[in-house]
Formats: structure tokens, sequence, C-alpha cells
């Protein structure tokens, strides 16, 4: 036990908590989404992370990006890499949706046979990168770790004076690039008419569905919007990282679903608190004791909240998420 | 009711049929065994590996498998017929048991290469044992497989965790000139045990150890750590798909002291998995470079697409002993078992014995600091731990 | 597919079933037993396809089989926590975990609780728990760990107990892992003692290589459990679980007290999670926490809800087929992983409520269609 290095160093570990969990947060949009408009759990969201990661290895390989490469193409190979994540992240995110959830929801199955099939679909695509695409393609696919390029390399850009804490332009990338995406998502649902659609259908289906809101749409949009999210999520990952893996999603999808439910599942503010919650308590608990017991920081402090607040920090519901 | 009497004698009718149907031919359940060893005298025979063959940690078994499928192809057998089965166990030693069991109850496996893990070897060592098997271990390290409960027909081509961790701390004092290492492990079976050996024998030269996860990412408070306790050098016990993004968490940070890790990282994979991050990165493997002259690498690379991965030499190794065995005329277990325990040669990872308790002696062990250069790793220099 | 399915409903088995006279229901349920009892030996064609071991590389066909028999005892007891009680248990691979260490760590000369124990009351090495003791507390053990986990969790609703579930399996991993001083960390312990037996061949009864013996023994217990649980369902606790199920509102209202009958299911699906890892440590001789991963839960859950959640014999069979199929198709190695996934997906979609639903869920799955279909018509 080591407080004292908790303590000393509480400027850099809460820096580092918030860039764990703003990734923590983004994938844990995509959960909160699906589940406040459908109340499901959407096993297969952890692999559309997934998905996302290896989408940006193979916009490298295809641009020839790597690390030491000119200002312009930095920012080029950055951009097209966020842009095809995003649409390869909701792209799978719709088709799980298509696949493994439409055909089920017409026959009206219980919540319980939605959860199969998005195991059973996170199974799949796991596969399909550790092994389908290996046998056709040969490396880099397979059940090895992939190195994907530093295009952006890790500089310190400023320090916080007074604290003297050193903060790295990957940082300012992941920390400011998941806040800008939660505000925008936030604002699409609260402001569009598109998201007023959305917050009918969490509130009440059948009386959204009376108004003339068209419900299909609106799970396939939330579908969307949460594999995009998952797809920035992918590419901050990568930056931060720098390496993919066909099971890398698991635990990242185990620890956004946790955030989700802990800030109140339903809500988006929800998902941004819970992210960054439980990223600062895993890094607080592995510097005054090791990360060995991370999965255990993670879930106590889930328990010891729902005890308190069963609902989540700030509650659920989307259709509320002004509240 | 007429349809119910009518039902039962169908049952009835359906038993008797089924009855019938038992005459007309019983399988042999000794495994598919038409090529098996029991057609007097001549010389068709199994080898069995067994591993971790799909699941997450296939990648650190299938190099050493395809290795010894090369070693088979290889070999030019005369009169012997032999093929290698490939068991599948995930690592799992609840599946492992059920494979391990199959083995030993079919008499034309003449010999075991595996098992890759030591989890899946220390449940299923006494079974092969019972069946009087010989099994060689391709990567099994942990102590206790040879050192507290050893079983005669377990045999392995990697020195246990022990040596390891000597050698590790030795190249750590001598060759690096290290007085502050930092210790992190992944606290698993492989890696913990590892880091303890390192620790013990490093004793004051480590100033402080930290525990990761397998399957962890961020290492964000173990950087912390080691920036505050400003090390000369980092070891990590784990294995590759941890180390590449510590690595570069580690790079990013600043900090620029040499790392070592222990063989769970050597292998063509490495290099591939760190990138650049992991330019002079160091791992240690207790296996030799291979000669200059061995065309072992060219032809693994042909024949299955990537440069030889982890153990893949001694996967080679071990079944060049089970078929120099069958040169030999050694035609049941039994033979089989004697000739293994008396082995001596060369191969291509060390030049091959076997002690009382099935482990290679130490004096034939080599251990070798491989510099990750390029992407690839390259011998740098020998470490003989001390005894 | 589906022709086949109207063929085999057309046959109406369940309810020739019912009517069957009771000898005859007596002597078809003996002779099911006693093929059961007989599998092991099964070596006539065309019936001895279905063994493992037909291949090169299959694997032992008793082994498979007792490993069935355990994963049908979990299904068993997730059944009672899922398909009577409906509550999402995505944990119980730890209650496994439990079970599978509690003989361990008091069976096992090489633990370090029972050295621990010898050292402080001078007692000889070999000397460890007796097995007949390590049953009870096994049972206790993982009994206690349904109620402390149950206690505070259940009150909560449906999904936050699946993520809560889900956490403490692997809070009970983890913990084995790294508390080296009891469980041995990572390494595990070996020597996990077997039940006592008479001396056969020179070898234990009951040891590594005659796996008969553990499937028989696991079929014993399972088919006593399957009595008991059948009785449960049909008793007054068994009603409750029904009426929280289909309404818990409604059955508080009419005096059945939730907590207390959800608490009683997951307390009777821990014990019965503990005593199927109890018999899978003791037959493996060695127990290490990865054998304990998530996954495992996930599949334990799969086959409950692929067999048809709320009737026992769906479970039995989900049980089965997850467990066999992947033994049996050894030869397609690395592919069936995804062939899984796969099947996972499409056996759900073709039959959503299940393969052997049981016959209320099946017309509450006939309502809920009906009520979809109109919906969709409405729109």
């Amino acid at each position: 036990m080591d407080f004292d290095a908790l303590i000393s160093g509480l400027d850099r570990h809460t820096l580092d908590g918030i860039t764990r969990g703003s990734i923590y947060a983004l994938v844990a949009l995509g959960y909160t989404m699906v589940y406040g408009v459908m109340k499901l759990i959407n096993f297969a969201h952890s692999e559309v992370f997934m998905v996302g990661t290896w989408t940006v290895l193979g916009v490298y390989t295809a641009i020839g990006a790597t690390s030491g490469s000119g200002l312009a193409m930095v920012i080029g190979a950055t951009l097209l890499a966020l842009i095809a994540a995003m649409l390869a992240s909701a792209g799978t995110a719709l088709a799980v949706e298509r696949i493994a959830y439409r055909p089920l929801r017409k026959k009206g199955a219980p919540a319980l046979i939605f959860l199969i099939t998005g195991i059973g679909c996170s199974m799949v695509l796991v596969e399909v990168f550790g092994q389908v695409l290996r046998v056709f393609f040969g490396r880099p696919f397979g059940r090895v770790t992939v190195n994907i390029p530093a295009v952006l390399e890790t500089k310190t850009v400023f320090t916080i004076p007074g604290v003297d804490l050193a903060v790295s332009n990957t940082r300012i990338l992941i920390i400011v690039g998941a806040i800008v995406m939660m505000l925008a998502l936030d604002a699409f649902v609260n402001r569009s008419r598109l998201g007023r659609g959305v917050r009918a259908v969490a509130q009440d289906p059948d009386t959204a569905s009376l108004m003339g809101v068209n419900q299909e749409r609106v799970i396939m949009l939330v579908f969307v919007l949460g594999g995009a999210m998952a797809g920035v999520a992918a590419l901050l990952y990568t930056v931060q990282y720098d390496i993919t893996k066909f099971d890398i999603g698991f635990i990242i999808g185990l620890k956004a679903f946790t955030a989700a439910v802990l800030g109140g599942i339903g809500n988006l503010r929800g998902a941004l608190v819970g992210g960054l919650f439980l990223g600062i308590v895993e890094v607080y608990a592995s510097a005054v004791w090791d990360s060995s017991w991370t999965n255990v920081y993670a879930f106590v402090v889930l328990v010891v909240v729902l005890m308190f607040r069963p609902t989540g920090i700030l509650g659920e519901s989307l259709g509320k998420a002004r509240a | 009711m007429i349809r119910s009497t009518k039902t039962w004698q169908a049952v009835a009718l359906t038993a008797v049929a089924g009855l019938a149907l038992s005459a007309c031919g019983t399988t042999d359940t000794g495994g598919g065994s038409s090529g098996g060893g029991d057609e007097g005298g001549d010389c068709n025979f199994k080898i069995a590996a067994m591993g971790a063959l799909s699941g997450p940690n296939a990648s650190i078994v299938v190099p050493s498998v395809d290795g010894a499928q090369l070693a088979l192809d290889q070999w030019d057998g005369g009169d012997c017929t032999v093929e290698m089965e490939r068991f599948d166990t995930e690592g799992d030693p609840a599946k492992a048991t059920p494979v391990a069991t199959q083995i030993a109850g079919d008499e034309s496996f003449i010999g075991v290469i595996g098992g890759a893990f030591s989890g899946e070897t220390r449940a299923t060592k006494t079974i092969y044992q019972d069946g009087g098997i010989p099994m060689i271990s391709q990567s099994a390290t942990a102590t206790d497989l040879t050192q507290e409960d050893p079983v005669e027909v377990f045999h392995r081509l990697v020195p246990y965790d022990d040596y390891q961790g000597a050698a590790i701390a030795k190249y750590l004092t001598d060759e690096v000139g290290a007085t502050k290492v930092f210790v992190i492990d992944n606290a698993e079976a492989y890696g913990e045990p590892l880091a303890d050996r390192v620790e013990e024998t490093l004793g004051d030269a480590m100033i402080q150890r930290d525990k990761t996860e397998v399957g962890q990412t961020d290492f964000a408070p173990t950087i912390s750590k080691i920036e505050s306790a400003q090390p000369d050098a980092i070891m990590y016990g784990g294995y590759i798909a941890e180390a590449a993004p510590l690595l570069k968490q580690i790079r990013d940070a600043g900090i620029d002291v040499p790392f070592i890790g222990g063989d769970g990282l050597y292998g063509a994979d490495f290099g591939n998995a760190v990138g650049e991050a992991g330019e002079g990165a160091v791992v240690m493997c207790p296996c030799a470079p291979i000669d200059e002259s061995s065309t072992f690498a060219a032809d693994f690379e042909e024949a299955y697409g990537g440069a030889p991965g982890a153990y893949a030499a001694e996967g080679y190794d071990a079944m060049t002993v089970f078929l120099k065995g069958l040169e030999d005329g050694a035609r049941d277990r039994a033979a089989m078992q004697e000739f293994v325990t008396g082995y001596t040669g060369d191969g291509l990872s060390k030049s091959i014995a076997f002690d009382e308790n099935g482990d290679v002696p130490q004096d034939q062990v080599s251990y070798w600091a491989y510099k990750n250069t390029g992407g690839t790793l390259q011998p740098e220099v020998e470490v003989k731990p001390a005894e | 597919m589906s022709q086949i399915l109207d063929a085999v409903r057309g046959l109406a088995l369940g309810e020739r079933w019912n009517h069957a006279p009771k000898v005859v229901r007596w002597a078809v349920m003996l002779l099911v037993i006693a093929f059961a009892f007989y599998l092991p030996y099964l070596n006539i064609l065309p019936f001895a396809y279905i063994r493992t071991d037909l291949t090169a590389s299959g694997s032992d066909w008793a082994s498979v089989l007792f490993l069935i028999v355990v994963y049908m005892i979990v299904a068993v007891g997730l059944n009672v926590v899922i398909g009577l009680a409906g509550l999402l248990d995505l944990g119980y691979v730890g209650f496994y975990a439990l079970g599978a260490y509690s003989v361990a760590i008091f069976g096992s000369t090489n633990s370090p609780v029972v050295q621990a124990l010898q050292s402080r009351f001078g007692l000889s090495e070999d000397w460890a728990v007796p097995f007949a003791v390590c049953i009870p507390i096994a049972i206790l053990v993982s009994l206690v760990a349904g109620v402390i986990l149950g206690a505070p969790t259940l009150r909560l609703r449906g999904d936050y107990l699946a993520i809560v579930t889900l956490g403490f399996g692997e809070i009970i991993r983890i913990t084995f892992r790294n508390l080296d001083g009891i469980s041995n960390g990572a390494a595990g312990i070996t020597g996990v003692p077997v039940p006592p037996g008479p001396e056969t061949d020179g070898r234990a009864f009951f040891n590594t290589i005659d796996a008969e013996r553990w499937y028989w023994l696991a079929l014993a217990i399972l088919i006593l459990l399957i009595f008991l649980a059948r009785r449960l369902e049909h008793s007054r606790v068994g009603r409750a679980w029904l009426a929280i199920r289909e309404d818990e509102d409604a059955a508080a209202v009419m005096g059945v007290a939730g907590f207390k009958f959800k608490l009683w299911a997951f307390a009777i699906g821990a014990t019965l999670g503990g005593l199927a890892g109890l018999l899978f440590g003791s037959k493996q001789q060695y127990v290490e926490p990865n054998a304990f991963m998530v996954n495992l839960s996930f599949l334990f859950v799969a086959m409950v809800v692929i067999g048809g959640s709320g009737n026992i014999f769906g479970a039995l069979l989900g049980a089965f087929l997850l467990t066999y199929l992947p033994e049996r198709f050894r030869e397609f190695v690395d592919w069936r992983p995804f062939a899984f996934g796969v099947a996972l997906v499409a056996v759900m979609i073709l039959r959503p409520q299940g393969l052997v639903p049981s016959r209320r869920r099946a017309r509450e799955f006939e309502d809920r269609r009906h009520e979809a279909e109109e919906a969709a018509a409405d729109v």
C-alpha cells in the first residue's frame, strides 16, 4: 500500500485516469444509447470497437503513413483513419442490428435471447479477425498482437506550471476528442429533429410511434451513432496504445459497459461521468496497490455505487437527458 | 385409446429394430487406428502435439507445432510411416485432460510433444505417466513440473523459470550494469515466478516491483511508478500482447532505460507487435542462435509463410528426438521412453540431453540475449548464470 | 428445418407421454437412465458415431461424457436462477470456481491453507481435510457466497444484476489468482483429493485414466438433482418464482415476497454450481484460476437459453450440445469458435424460444410474438 505515491502524484494520476476514462466513455455511449432505446445490452458492441482499430491499421497501411511522416501526412492520415473507423464501426453495428437483433424484434423475443445472439455475433466478429481473414489473407490477421504505426508521434506540448505536469499531444487529442464528440452527440440528441425522435422512443415507444416516429429508423440511427462513437474511440485508442489484436474489444467492452451502468445506463451524460469516474478510480487504486486487481477495483466501485444509487450516478433515461 | 396403443407398438418395434441393427457391426474406438502400430512389427506410428492451437494464446504455441511438423516432413523415414496429430487444448487444463486420456489410451501414439503450457502439463502428466508415453515439452517452464513432483515420462527442452530468472538477473547486473532495476510481471503462472526469481537474484539491485494483468493495455499507473523510481533498467515477465503497449508507453513517457523480457517475448511476432518503440529491447532466451548454415529459418518461412515464431526450433528438436528414436529401433512406448531418457545429440536450439528429472542439464543450456533491431531479434551476447 | 420440427410436433410426444400408463413411463425412464450409464461403452454402429474418439485427433469419450454431465449440473442450477426465477446471472462461473477451489484448498496437501494448518497444529505432512468433509465445506461456501452476493444485489433491476454478477465472477477468479497464501496464486493447486474408493489395478478407484467411473458418479448425482429440481419447480417455491418472473409487482400484491424467493433461487443455484465445480476440480485433480474465465459464464447462460430456459430438459439438451459438438468436431480445430458463434446466432433466430421450451414459456412467447406482429401491422 502506497498512499504517498497517490497523493504526491495526484495530478499525474488524475490525468492518466481521465485519458483512460475518455476511451471507456466513448465506447460506453454505444451501450447506453442502445439500452436507452431498446432496453437491450448489445454484447457485440465491444467488437464494433475492435473493427474500428483494424480499420485504422488498414488506412495507415493503404496510404503508407508511418511515424515520422510530414505534418500534412499526419493530419491527413489521422483524419482519414478517423472517418474510415467511424464508418466501419457504424457499419458493423448496423450489420449486427440487422442480422442478430431485427429478426428477433419482429418475433417479439425476450431480452435474454438478444443477449445470446449478441454474444454469438461477438464471437463471430472476433473469429473473423482471428481466423477467417488470416486464412484468406495471412498476416497481419490472426491471433497475434499487431503494431499500428505511431503516425502521430507523442510529444510534450506544454507543462502545467506549478504542478510540473507534462501534457502530451496524444493526451490532448484523446481528452479533447472525446469531450467534443460527446458534446456533439449530446447536442444532436437534444436539439435536432432526429434526436427528438430518439428521445421520444426512449421515453415511450408506443406513444412515439403513434406520433409518427419511425421506430425502426430510430433504432438504426442509435446503432449507427453508437458505432461511430466506438470508431472515434478506436482511433484514439490506437493513437495512445499503438496496437490491435483480434480479442482486444473484450476488456474495453466490459469496462465501458460497467462505466455506462455506473453513470446511469441510458443516459448520455452518465456515460461520460461513469467513464471518467471509472478510469480515475482504476488508476488511483492501481497507484496505491497494483494493476493485477484492476477489475476488482472496477466492480467493487460499481457495487458500492449501485447500493447507494440503484440507477447509477446520474440515473437512467435517455429521454430526460437534459435533467 | 387406440392411438396410444399403436404408439407403444411402434416403440417396441423400433427397439427390436435397434437390437437387430446392433448386430451389424461395432466401431474401433482405438481412435481410428487403422494406421496403428499393432500391425506386426512394421513401423507405423503417430506422434501427438498437444497445446493451445486456437484461442488467444495460440500464437505462442502454433509455431512450435509447425516446427515439429517441419522436422517430420524433412525426415526420410525409410520403412517408417509417422504422422503427427494436432490436439487443441486452448491451453485449458479442463480441455487437455480428455485429450491426454485419449492419447494415452491409443497405443499407436509413441510420443507426445507438449504440453505447451505449464498448467495443462501439470494437469496431464500423470495421465501420460500412467500410459507410459514419453513427453517432450517445447515450452512448459514452470519449476515444479520437474522439481517438486517429477514423473518419468516428462522431458522438456527449456530450462525452468528459476534458471531463466537467474540468467536475466545476471544479464542485468553484468551486461547492462544496472543497479536499480524495476521489475514488472503479468500476475500469471509464467510471468510471476520468473519475476520472483529475478527479484531474488538481484537482491538490492531491484528498486521496485509492480504487477500488471494479462489483457491490460493501459499501463499508466505502472509508468508513473517507474518515473518516480528512476530505474536504470526495466524487466518484464510476461507475453508479447502486453509487452507491446507497455513498451510504447514507457518510451512515450521519455524513459529510455534498457528493457529486458523473458522468453515469453521471444519469436518473430515480437518485432511485429512492438514496432518502433521496441527498438533496442532485449529478449532473453534459453536458445542459442540457429547456426548460419542451417536452412531452418528459410524452410520454415517457405512452409508456413512467416519467420519461425516462438519455440519453433524447440518444436523441431522435440520431433527430431522422437524420430531418432524410431531410427534407433524403438518400436513401443517403453523403448521410446528409454531412448529419450538416454538421448544425447545436437539440436537446433541447444545440444540436447535429459537429466534424471527430465530437464536439460544446466551446462547444455546457453542463454542468449537477443536485441530487437529493425524489427527482428538479433543475438547480442551469451549469458552464463551462476549456479 | 421447420418441416422436421413440424413432423416432430405432429407426433405430439409430450401429450402422449402424459397419457401413457405409469408403468410404461417408469420403464422408459429406467431404460433411458440405463442407456446413459451404458454410454461410455457404446460401440455399436451406427450409434457409435456419436463417440468423440473416432478420429485420430479425437478426445476420450468417457472424459467428454463426464464434462457434459458436469455442465449439465451447472445448467440445472443456472436454470433455477435464469429459467425459473428469471434472474440474469452472468457470473455463475464464480460459484463453480468456489466449489472447485474449496475442495482444493482444504483437501489438497499442496494447498497453503492445509500446510499452514499442519504446521500450526503439528499434524503430519500427509494430513488434509478428508474428502467427505470437503463436500459440505464446498456446498456451504458456495451457498454463503450466493447469499452474500444476492442480499445486496437482488434488489437491483434485471440488467444491473447482470453486470454485478459478471463482476462477482471476475472478482472470485482474480482473488484466487492473486492470493498466493491461500490459493497458491496463478500456479493453482495440484493434488486435489478424489472420492475414496477401493484400489483397483494398483490405482485409486477414481483416477485420471478410468474416466467412466467419474462419469457414472457425476451421472448419479445429476439424476438425483434433476429429480429434486423437478420437485422444487412444482412446489410452493417454484410457483412463487413463476409469479415473480411473470410480474413481480402483481406477485408482491398477492403476498409473494419477491426478495426472499429470489434469494432462495440464487442460493440454490449457487449450491449446484459449487457442486459441479467440486466434481470438476476433483476429477481434474488440479485447479488454476484461468479455468474460470468470464467466457465460461457466457457459455453457461447460452446452454440454458439455447435449450429453452425454464425447462430443465431444455437446459440439459443445451448443455449437451454446447459441450459435445465442439468435442465431436475437433478436426475443425480453430474453426470451431467461429462455427460456434454462427450457430448461436442462427439457432436463436430460427428458434427464439429455445430448442425445447417449457410449455408455459412457449405460450408466453406466442403471445408476445402476436403483440409484436400487431404492433408492426399498426405502423
